[in-house]
């Protein structure tokens, strides 16, 4: 059973059209990545989805329940936790006096094994937490009450790098645990060490499904190197190696390029030359979209 | 049931208090200051200056009695228009302001109905109204007694509960304003401008051909004058208000219920 569904779903805004026919299953015990550019409408399918807003056409359910109606709706977000893009609590309230109102309104049986792992400053008024702070809290109170299904919205957005990896070590152990998880992102890498699949959205339309594996397959990795002296005419002539540039400076060479080929070719001939400075990181989203979609993404 | 009522009420408990206090202070100013203003002025005599519409909008009779003086300077003002509008402008906040600044959406996360979310924030005010009742109420009752002019402890009571439908209607106001708005600030000022304007309708009509129209406003049905002067009760006027603040909390309910939340 799908524990997501969404079955052509439209919203429109007056003329502005911010999904567009989208269809998509979450299979249960799945974490489902929804990629796309900022203003792409992942935002607007989420709330959609969670009944804050009524689609102008097609259907969303959530555990089967149909979440525009809200007798059904209520069933499903008992057994639901939704972290927003940007969680705002009360400033005036404790952080603990938010999570007891949660927990009196939706049970809160996971509130100290969450707090034992992302811990804001429980006694301390909201309205002076850092961003950092208010995510962890938002975090909490998406999980507290043990849910099957979480949907989170750019979830890391606002933790710093060592805890966006605990964040990712602790979805990976609800995916253990067969939490089912839909989890928007503009960012790829962050998509991909926790997804099993990912569907990628562009200007409110659905523009590929993928597995995970299959997508970063694809889509490469965008590598800069600056070279002592110069290059001979072959060089980085590899397979996968794709936009290749390069230009003088100093006495020095800087080449970049995208390369979606094998790793140890690439080692191998980075090792023929006297390296300055070598970045390897991940393709930037646009790129993807650019270099797999093109014709598709850019309409 | 009630969390939500709950938690709104005591974060509002601070700001009654503070309310009280001022409040009190305003009752306790008058009684102190009538003993020499009621010896002092031929009152009868500056009533009959002052324009009607200004006489009926105050409420202003047997001034130069306790009960006349506090209905007009306490309750006509004070309570009539200061805690109508300070109540509308409080409840514009309850669901405008979650609304426009995101905390909403975690609330309509929660599995609680759209229609419990509007009915338990407008809950959240009462308690803080009772309370200003209250100390008010204690604190005139014993001003007027330390300056030798004690107001009767019935006529006091009841001046205090039939103003609670009265306030209760005006904050109805401004609940059915907060679920239409998207802004706070909108909402607040929106929903001054109405009670005040219903205040202005009912006072400047009120001695006209015209009265029918003020039937609209909730201040046709709370007179503290009638109430202290004459000991004359309108409990159908309370009756009316407390049927009108259902229909509004009722039709917030249901227009929150079907509305977007952007």
């Amino acid at each position: 059973m799908s524990v997501i569904e969404i079955e052509g779903l439209t919203k429109r805004y007056g003329d502005l059209v911010a999904v567009d026919d989208l269809s998509l299953d979450v299979a249960e015990g799945e974490v489902f990545g929804f990629l796309g550019p900022n203003g792409a409408g992942k935002t607007t399918t989420i709330r959609t989805l969670l009944g804050m807003q009524s689609p102008t056409a097609g259907r969303v359910s959530v555990l089967g329940a149909d979440t525009t109606v809200e007798s059904e709706r209520l069933d499903a977000l008992a057994r639901t936790g939704y972290l927003p893009a940007h969680p705002s609590f009360d400033g005036q309230a404790t952080g603990r006096e938010v999570l007891d109102l949660h927990k009196s309104l939706k049970g809160g049986s996971r509130r100290d094994t969450m707090l034992d792992l992302f811990d804001p400053p429980l006694d301390r008024r909201i309205r002076a937490y850092s961003t950092g702070n208010v995510q962890k809290l938002g975090i909490v109170q998406a999980f507290m009450h043990d849910p099957d299904v979480v949907v989170m919205d750019e979830p890391t957005s606002g933790l710093d790098p060592l805890l966006q990896e605990r964040f990712n070590e602790f979805l990976r152990d609800e995916r253990e645990r067969g939490v089912t998880v839909l989890f928007s992102s503009h960012v790829l890498s962050e998509v991909r060490r926790v997804c099993d699949r990912v569907a990628i959205i562009r200007e409110g339309r659905l523009v590929a499904i993928e597995d995970v594996e299959a997508l970063l397959d694809r889509s490469g990795k965008l590598v800069r190197a600056t070279v002592i002296g110069d290059l001979p005419a072959d060089a980085f002539d590899l397979p996968g190696v794709a936009d290749l540039s390069r230009r003088n400076v100093d006495g020095a060479t800087q080449v970049s390029f995208t390369f979606s080929g094998d790793v140890d070719a690439l080692v191998d001939e980075l090792d023929r030359y006297s390296l300055r400075e070598l970045d390897v990181e991940e393709a930037p989203l646009e790129d993807v979209f650019l270099q797999f979609y093109g014709g598709e993404a850019s309409a | 049931m009630l969390e939500l009522a709950a938690y709104g009420a005591r974060r509002r408990v601070k700001g009654a208090l503070a309310l009280s206090v001022g409040l009190s202070a305003f009752s306790a100013l008058y009684a102190a200051f009538f003993p020499s203003f009621t010896g002092n002025l031929d009152l009868e005599e500056y009533i009959e200056a002052l324009p009607p519409v200004f006489v009926e909008a105050f409420g202003l009779r047997a001034f130069d009695t306790i009960e006349g003086f506090l209905a007009t300077e306490l309750y006509q003002f004070a309570w009539v228009i200061l805690l109508g509008l300070y109540l509308a402008y409080s409840a514009a906040s309850l669901i405008a302001g979650d609304v426009e600044d995101g905390r909403m959406d975690l609330l309509l996360a929660l599995p609680v109905s759209r229609a419990r979310i509007v009915g338990e924030r407008y809950l959240s005010l009462v308690p803080g109204i009772l309370l200003i009742n209250l100390i008010v109420a204690a604190v005139t009752w014993v001003a007027t007694r330390a300056i030798g002019y004690p107001i009767g402890t019935a006529d006091l009571v009841l001046v205090h509960a039939l103003s609670l439908p009265y306030l209760f209607a005006c904050a109805a106001i401004g609940l059915a304003i907060s679920v239409v708005a998207d802004r706070e600030s909108v909402a607040q000022r929106v929903a001054m401008a109405v009670v005040f304007g219903l205040f202005l309708l009912e006072s400047v009509v009120a001695s006209t051909d015209y009265a029918w129209a003020g039937a609209v406003a909730p201040m046709r049905y709370y007179d503290p004058t009638a109430i202290l002067v004459d000991g004359s009760y309108d409990l159908a006027g309370a009756a009316i208000l407390t049927v009108a603040t259902l229909a509004l909390v009722a039709a917030s309910q249901w227009y929150f219920r079907r509305r977007d939340v952007n």
